[in-house]
């Protein structure tokens, strides 16, 4: 079926309300100039705020592009005096009562009021009559803080908790120009994604605690990210200033997370400038203690330790405990490296907490089914082999195997001969390490991550580590350069480790790091990119 | 009560008879006999080709045609239902309040018809607030009706079943729009929805539903009873019968008085309710409801009924003729009537909750005499952007009363310019 708007055909599918077609194609924002507040693409039509008001031929009235249904043949105009003067006209009535204070407010610059009120509305304002005084600086949550009077009443704010959250904490209370979103008594906005009402907020009216006042957004680079917290993989929009993740929101992928992400999830960032970040290699000295090194000497010394003991009996003795944070890359790499020394014990414990039909899954890590494709176990026998003993030697990425659905504590590893540990944070591995090599946060590598519908999705580097940090895939290589393996020459360049991954597993054939795209694509099926990415949100 | 004294009025004849709002009573005037008539003899195609030949107009204030409406729901056994709406909350209306308190069972038997005609299994008589008397009422001749077997299981042997529920709202104007009504019925906030869907498609509860005024249903039974022919010697050719109209304001003989629809309104203001008194003179008159724009006195030879009506600017709404002397401040009704509708904008659409309240905050402050020539364009504009433009007509109801007062009393706004204060003394109180 076939619509022609302001004299562009575009083909759209039945059923379809203009809007809604208009963003399947992906021409909403981008080609197609239809200004709104209330419609969201994964939220009810609601038809309130009447600002995507167009042209359609045989209508006598403007009609509301939100929800009005596409017809064969259907002619529509965004761009006549009638559309700019209803524009003009909402935009105006929206600014009557709004306080108008974008100097202090944290949306400016990413503010739909501002952005339309530019384009479609007038410079001058006709009202002097006194704006409506409400509330400002509302705790409505833990995480989000309420302005009343910047509010525009869009409601997308309660849709989104009654219709996603199903936990309908928010309301209109009120009639007329005294209607205010409000919570209820008792009830504050406390749900595991409560700040997505932050993102949906055309304006300055919600605002997260995390970054209500910390820059300016026009001071933020935008780097896309993936969310490391669960097997989901929510995609991200990295907000970079001075060399640091300041914030993260969710990008669309309706692949994945449609338009949203969990509170722990958007948080998750702070992971990567926290206190307790390993800061340099390390390396248990003859007093028992761990001393700082450089890398080229952790990696020497690890390899002389693997080296002397395979030597005496044999790689079976050697275990390769990987982690479900690395990419698909890092344990490639790993994978190989194992097989090139012969070592045969090997895993990925994955940590199983709780899924809750929304977003968050069981497995606590981005990148499980990546693990899983590769070959690794990851159902946690590998602590099991750790604990029966016969094992002198390990290398341990992150310390996800200490949780207690594995090995619960030290115990098992403090008998080894030597182990080697590649993490990020600080943890009680480190009193068991014989070497410590700090890695990457997700933030802060280039690579891919398989999440557990199998797409597999792409990490970038958003900015420099704030201290020496390396890949796990790199420091392996290193390792395997320096005990003489074959294959690895102690270069590590992570395209074309993904090209090589993608040429050597049939299941990533056609997907690395060049051809994946920022939506990702699926190992079921390489051709399925077709979902709107980063779209209208 | 005062009736017309020579035109029949079938509507009110026995509305000053206590018994008449008793089933007995009722029935002693001819009561329930239309009703069996359709449930009995008429197929319900057959009931709606009679209502929509009569041309019996809504009488809620829109007007739209009653059969033609009644046509819009499915001819299936799925289930259905029907709605009175009695919310009547019009100032300047009161006609639902004598109809529902003094002649329940006319009511009920035009809802038996329009529940036969429409195939629905149940109906809410959504009962204003405030209107506790009328809503006892309605509930005694529901008891009084089931009892007798006029409403329930096969309702005189028809075969037909019909149960009415009495809803008693919270006093919001907005449910009086017909899906403002269905959202508080099913306990919502009252706040209409857009359409389509409409009712008739998916209404109370997701069914389809059909929701006519009180007054619409009380001449359904007339109809059935005397036919078409009858029914169309009253009123005009396009708006047939009678109507109640009710008259406020400074005259001598405020009430209702039923009367053809078509009667010009200077016979209603000076004739039936007696005119203003002595010493004063007609300023203003608005024809049905504050929503609907004013008549100034010069403009008083017009016919009541929307085809008339219409070529004045202004339509017929509820019939409530509100009417004001000499002594008035038109910026006064402005402002009286602006803070009604800011008050009562149910807040959904940005043009209609932002725009009442600019409008009344503007007027208001033209009548303390802070207003200025340009604020006079703007008070025009703002309306017309309330026209039309939102998911309801409660915007366009906002806006026509002041487009009304500008276009005929633009000169006592002027007059506030620069004043120190309202030049009208001797005006009602704010």
């Amino acid at each position: 079926m076939w619509i022609t708007i302001d004299d562009r055909e575009i083909e759209v599918h039945e059923g379809r309300m203009l809007l809604q077609a208009l963003d399947d194609a992906g021409l909403l924002g981008n080609d197609v100039d239809i200004p709104h507040f209330c419609w969201h693409p994964k939220l009810a039509i609601d038809g309130s705020c009447r600002l995507c008001q167009v042209e359609v031929e045989g209508e006598s009235k403007l009609q509301i592009a939100c929800d009005t249904k596409v017809v064969d043949g259907m002619v529509v105009r965004t761009d006549t005096d009638r559309v700019r003067n209803a524009r003009a006209g909402v935009m105006e009535l929206l600014l009557v009562n709004h306080p108008l204070d974008c100097p202090i407010c944290d949306q400016a610059g990413e503010c739909k009021l501002q952005d339309f009120a530019f384009d479609h509305g007038s410079p001058v304002s006709r009202s002097r009559e006194p704006r409506r005084a409400l509330a400002k600086n509302v705790a409505i949550g833990p995480e989000v803080v309420f302005d009343q009077e910047r509010c525009i009443l869009c409601r997308r704010c309660v849709r989104f908790c009654d219709e996603v959250t199903g936990t309908s904490e928010l309301g209109i209370f009120g009639r007329g120009d005294a209607s205010v979103v409000d919570t209820f008594p008792g009830r504050p906005l406390d749900n595991a994604y409560s700040m997505n009402v932050a993102d949906l907020c055309p304006v300055g009216a919600l605002t997260t605690r995390d970054f209500r006042f910390k820059l300016r957004v026009w001071d933020l680079d935008d780097v896309d990210g993936i969310c490391t917290g669960c097997a989901r993989g929510c995609n991200l929009h990295l907000g970079v200033a001075k060399g640091a993740v300041q914030r993260a929101v969710p990008r669309r992928n309706d692949a994945v997370n449609d338009t949203w992400i969990c509170d722990e999830g958007r948080l998750s960032y702070h992971a990567i400038g926290a206190p307790d970040r390993l800061k340099e290699p390390q390396l248990r000295g003859t007093d028992g203690r761990l001393a700082p090194t450089d890398l080229a000497t952790a990696v020497e010394v690890a390899a002389a330790r693997i080296r002397r003991l395979v030597d005496a009996k044999g790689a079976g003795v050697f275990a390769g405990i990987a982690s479900a944070h690395a990419t698909n890359e890092d344990l490639f790499t790993f994978w190989k490296f194992l097989d090139a020394l012969g070592a045969e014990t090997r895993g990925v414990p994955v940590i199983r907490g709780q899924a809750d039909g929304i977003l968050i899954e069981a497995e606590k890590a981005a990148n499980a089914s990546g693990a899983r494709e590769l070959g690794f176990d990851v159902t946690g026998a590998i602590a099991d082999r750790v604990r029966s003993g016969g094992v002198d030697a390990a290398i341990v990425f992150g310390h996800d195997i200490l949780d207690a659905q594995f090995l619960g504590g030290t115990d098992a590893l403090a008998t080894l001969d030597t182990l080697i540990v590649l993490d990020l944070h600080q943890s009680e591995l480190h009193h068991v390490a014989d070497v410590v090599i700090p890695t990457l946060h997700a933030a802060e590598k280039d690579g891919t991550l398989t999440n557990s519908a199998g797409r597999v999705q792409r990490v970038r580097r958003a900015h420099e580590p704030a201290w020496p940090a390396w890949s796990e895939g790199s420091v392996i290589s290193l390792l395997g350069a320096a005990l003489g393996l074959a294959g690895f020459d102690g270069s590590w360049d992570v395209a074309a480790v993904s090209a090589e991954l993608a040429r050597s597993q049939p299941r990533f054939a056609g997907i690395d790091l060049a051809s994946v795209g920022r939506g990702g694509r699926n190992i079921a099926n390489a051709e399925d990119v077709t979902a709107p990415v980063d779209g209208e949100a | 009560m005062r009736n017309a004294p020579f035109v029949t009025n079938y509507l009110s004849e026995h509305l000053a008879d206590d018994a008449y709002a008793k089933l007995a009573g009722y029935q002693r005037a001819g009561g329930y006999a239309a009703a069996r008539r359709a449930v009995c003899e008429l197929s319900p195609d057959e009931v709606i080709e009679q209502i929509e030949g009569s041309g019996l107009k809504g009488r809620g204030g829109a007007g739209f045609s009653a059969g033609r409406k009644w046509a819009f729901m499915p001819r299936d056994e799925s289930p259905a239902l029907l709605v009175c709406n009695a919310d009547e909350s019009e100032p300047g209306s009161f006609k639902d309040r004598l109809l529902l308190e003094r002649a329940p069972h006319m009511i009920l038997e035009g809802i038996l018809i329009a529940a036969w005609a429409t195939r629905a299994q149940k109906t809410f008589v959504y009962v204003r607030g405030e209107y506790a008397t009328a809503a006892v009422a309605v509930e005694r001749a529901v008891a009084e009706a089931s009892k007798d077997g006029l409403l329930g299981d096969d309702i005189m042997g028809s075969g037909f079943h019909h149960e009415v529920v009495v809803v008693r709202g919270a006093g919001a104007y907005i449910c009086g729009e017909e899906t403002g009504l269905l959202e508080s019925l099913e306990g919502k906030k009252g706040q209409p929805r857009k359409k389509p869907p409409y009712p008739s498609e998916y209404g109370a509860f997701g069914l389809p539903t059909t929701v006519n005024n009180v007054e619409t249903f009380a001449h359904v039974p007339h109809i059935i009873a005397n036919g078409v022919p009858w029914f169309r010697s009253f009123g005009t050719e396009d708006s047939p019968g009678t109507t109640l109209f009710g008259v406020s304001g400074q005259v001598l003989r405020p009430g209702l008085f039923e009367l053809p629809l078509g009667t010009r309104l200077d016979e209603i203001v000076f004739e039936y309710a007696g005119g203003v008194p002595d010493g004063r003179k007609v300023k203003g008159v608005i024809p049905g409801g504050v929503s609907m724009p004013i008549l100034p006195a010069g403009q008083l030879d017009v016919r009541m009924a929307d085809e008339f009506l219409r070529e004045r600017h202004t339509r017929l709404g509820t019939g409530g003729v509100i009417v004001m002397d000499d002594t008035t401040c038109m910026v006064r009704v402005a402002s009286v009537i602006s803070y009604f509708f800011r008050d009562e904008s149910c807040g959904q659409c940005t043009q209609c909750r932002e725009g009442t309240g600019w409008i009344n905050k503007l007027v208001d402050r033209i009548e303390r005499g802070a207003g200025e020539e340009r604020d006079l364009e703007i008070l025009l504009d703002i309306a017309g952007k309330l026209e039309g433009q939102t998911i309801c007509a409660f915007s366009d109801a906002a806006a026509w009363p002041i487009q009304g007062l500008m276009r005929h009393f633009r000169s006592d706004f002027e007059a506030h310019l620069g004043a120190e204060k309202c030049p009208f003394p001797a005006s009602f109180e704010l």
